[in-house]
């Protein structure tokens, strides 16, 4: 076979070329909107741009709310492993702000609302934030639904003077990580432990078994939580076996052997699970003849896994968001759904879907009411949020950036998705 | 030494102190936080291509060696108030150790708990080498990933030094511009003078022919043993600049996607010649740098990761020897004319490479 004879210049300069060409922004003096008519200007038109812009030309001004529109930033991982709760997030974000640009945008100011995927990489999300804070020039950043990518993008976000609101990620312990310009607009993992816990010990016992993933940190936090708050004096409940297991596994009856061997089952199994390993455990757990109740976090917020396992799947309770369900939710959710529905024909995929959706409409509130553009003032303007009256529960902020917010528990009945109870627990565990 | 090269060597120096600086005085985060990320996955491709290119060991548990730099530099830089918060079960003679003092305006603890997480990382190296660097082919690639997945477990147990599956976040990143592109021209240094010396070329006779080598006395354990090791040095400084960089990591970072990231920018270079590694990075990370901003604006998200892996396939069957194969640039013919053309045992090897085709 003749081997090609590639001249290593040619292909060095060609990929420095494209790199100069594709990145006006780069440039401090060029002229950008010339560079910038080599963008790809005739893209699928974005539903969220109201004007049509090319979004990632740079303002020839520095002033991030120059032009008379709010740039607000968009981070999620479209692709990669995380994309499952993202991408639906990102969909909720974009729906949100068309929808305040069709209602006459925000004080007047149409939203410029610029997605970058972060691909799941850590090294690629530390970029597209910077590039947020330097290329878009954007006055807040909304995105995320992990803790890692949060972490990675924070600092950069936090030290650029930008609120940043995460839609899913729900460590409590971001805030004091990232600084005092990061809110979550999602409950903390000690608030949906403590509630599970309450919940079970109310409606199941006071014995549990908990199984967790020692490979995230989400899940290993969760089953902290729920263990402290379980075994707290006013519940008084007991863990009678414990265990874990790798996030990559895929087998999990070593510790299915475990829990058979106790001399007598437990009230009901506790299992902080990531989605894709919740269908996996409970088959396994129920095919070994496990039938107690199992209760879970908002990792099990997908429906996917409950069609794989079938009936498996009954007498599972979950704690999330909201109740993803367009004939069971509440009026705004319902409104939410089908809107959803039309926009991209097809139901939103699971609870993230409305935070990201509520993440928006949570900073344009905070713009509003701030009255500018200002970051500081935006900041200001969401530490002050009080009772708002997001889609997945009311938000209020007060003393912490982690809101006080109501937690639905969900159960499982024959593969669909049904309101187990809606409770604010009485009780959180400390962060 | 020849003159031409040593004065070759210098003007590529000084050429890249200017870009840097520029870029530095640019103020463009982005592009800098680029030139970091291009700096980093040199080191990591010249240290990948030190012990699977040359020695034709092909290992894939390079990552795990990042992953062990990482979290010892880390934990040795993390100022004491945020020690104690963050990882509040140390044993007491690490929980008092905090290498964040400066020298002036240097960071001289954070060098020194670089090249303390590398040689710590080296001494590991040696060990697992002495057990692994006498197999061969698939069974090493093999057992080298058992490493990556014995380095992750580890580190997810050994919750009270590394906060187990929980992000390791607040380190002080210490990381920029100078600091990753001097270590990228030392190791890029420490490999060209390791491949253009005796060691080298032991390296690269056994992996071409094992009897043959041992037959003139060259042993297979130590070209590989040292290859291995010095490879495991520069891979833990990368992961310290890289824990220092993002600021934020877990052991869920150093896994295969981060491994075959590397291996596709080798593979693409071509395995053996160290220009050949950092042309591979450059152009894998320029490509794909381009290929996302692309995609952002017309939303085909994923697009840049399919383009990737196709080129990936055809390197692979048009020009399996990766760009430049096993040959270099010389910098002293680039630079100064007249020049000695780069001898001997490269282009006898590649000859003999299309002999045998």
């Amino acid at each position: 076979m003749k081997t090609l004879r590639i001249p290593i210049f040619a292909v060095a300069l060609i990929a420095e070329l494209l790199l100069i060409a594709c990145a006006p922004a780069a440039l401090p003096t060029a002229a950008p909107p010339t560079a910038a008519s080599a963008q790809p200007t005739s893209a699928p038109a974005q539903p969220t741009s109201a004007p049509a812009q090319p979004t990632t030309a740079a303002q020839p001004t520095s002033a991030p709310s120059g032009g008379g529109t709010i740039k607000i930033g968009g981070g999620f991982a479209l692709t990669g492993d995380e994309s499952v709760l993202d991408l639906p997030a990102a969909n909720g974000a974009k729906l949100a702000a068309k929808e305040i640009n069709a209602a006459g945008g925000i004080n007047g100011q149409m939203i410029d609302f610029i997605v970058h995927d972060s691909q799941y990489k850590m090294d690629v999300t530390a970029q597209v934030c910077k590039q947020f804070v330097e290329e878009d020039k954007v006055v807040a950043v909304v995105g995320f639904t992990d803790t890692d990518s949060v972490l990675a993008c924070g600092p950069v976000i936090q030290a650029a003077g930008l609120p940043f609101v995460t839609a899913g990620a729900t460590s409590p312990k971001i805030p004091s990580q990232v600084g005092d310009k990061m809110f979550l607009a999602c409950f903390g993992d000690n608030v949906q432990a403590s509630a599970g816990a309450e919940f079970a010990a109310q409606k199941f016992g006071k014995n549990a078994y908990l199984l967790w993933d020692k490979g995230v940190e989400y899940t290993t936090l969760l089953a902290g939580y729920f263990k402290s708050r379980f075994t707290d004096s006013d519940i008084g409940g007991k863990i009678v076996l414990e265990d874990s297991y790798d996030d990559k596994a895929t087998d999990f009856s070593a510790q299915i052997t475990k829990l058979k061997a106790l001399p007598q089952q437990p009230d009901f199994y506790y299992v902080a699970a990531m989605p894709y390993n919740v269908g996996t455990v409970v088959k396994q757990m129920r095919d070994a003849g496990i039938t107690g109740p199992i209760v879970g976090g908002d990792g099990y917020d997908d429906p996917s896994w409950v069609a794989a396992v079938g009936n498996a799947s009954n007498n599972v309770y979950f704690s999330t968001h909201a109740l993803n369900d367009a004939t069971a939710g509440s009026d705004a959710y319902k409104k939410f759904f089908n809107a959803y529905k039309a926009e991209y024909g097809h139901d939103p995929e699971n609870a993230f879907a409305a935070l990201g959706y509520d993440a928006v409409y949570l900073m344009a509130d905070a713009i509003k009411r701030a009255g500018s553009t200002d970051p500081n003032a935006i900041t200001k303007a969401l530490r002050e949020t009080k009772d708002f009256p997001g889609i997945t529960g009311s938000i209020t902020f007060g003393a912490s950036q982690v809101p006080q917010k109501g937690v639905t528990i969900i159960s499982l009945v024959d593969g669909k998705y049904t309101l187990g109870a809606q409770l604010v627990p009485q009780k959180v565990a400390a962060p | 030494m020849d003159l031409r090269r040593v004065i070759g060597w210098l003007v590529a120096i000084v050429i890249l102190a200017a870009g840097l600086a520029l870029l530095e005085f640019s103020g463009q985060a982005v592009w800098q936080g680029f030139a970091v990320n291009v700096g980093l996955f040199i080191i990591l491709t010249v240290s990948l291509n030190l012990s699977n290119g040359f020695t034709g060991v092909f290992s894939l548990g390079q990552i795990g060696f990042m992953a062990l730099g990482a979290y010892i530099s880390a934990i040795l830089t993390l100022p004491l108030a945020v020690k104690h918060e963050y990882l509040p079960n140390l044993p007491a003679w690490l929980a008092g150790v905090h290498f964040d003092f400066m020298v002036g305006a240097f960071p001289l603890g954070y060098l020194l708990a670089m090249l303390i997480a590398g040689v710590l990382v080296a001494c590991v190296a040696l060990l697992v080498g002495l057990v692994l660097m006498r197999l061969s082919g698939h069974f090493v690639a093999v057992a080298t990933l058992g490493f990556l997945v014995i380095v992750r477990v580890v580190l997810f147990n050994a919750d009270n030094f590394t906060r187990g599956s929980r992000t390791f976040s607040n380190v002080t990143p210490y990381t920029d511009l100078w600091w990753v592109w001097a270590w990228a021209v030392i190791t890029i240094y420490v490999v060209w003078r390791l491949k253009f010396s005796s060691y080298g070329r032991a390296m690269f006779a056994q992996s071409q022919d094992r009897v043959a080598a041992q037959a003139i006395g060259i042993t297979f354990m130590q070209p590989r043993l040292l290859a291995f090791v010095v490879s495991a040095f520069f891979t833990a400084i990368a992961g310290a600049l890289y824990a220092h960089f993002i600021t934020s990591f877990s052991p869920t970072v150093f896994y295969f996607d981060l491994t075959f990231r590397v291996v596709v920018m080798l593979v693409i270079g071509g395995m053996g010649s160290v220009t050949g590694s950092v042309l591979g990075a450059v152009l894998v990370l320029s490509l794909a740098e381009v290929l996302r901003r692309i995609e952002d604006v017309n939303q085909l998200y994923g697009m840049s990761l399919l383009i990737l892996a196709v080129i990936f396939i055809l390197i692979i069957i048009f020009r399996r020897e990766g760009i430049m194969g096993s040959r270099e640039i010389d910098l002293g013919n680039l630079f100064v004319k007249g020049g000695r053309k780069e001898s001997s045992v490269e282009s006898r090897q590649s000859s003999v490479e299309r002999i045998t085709e």
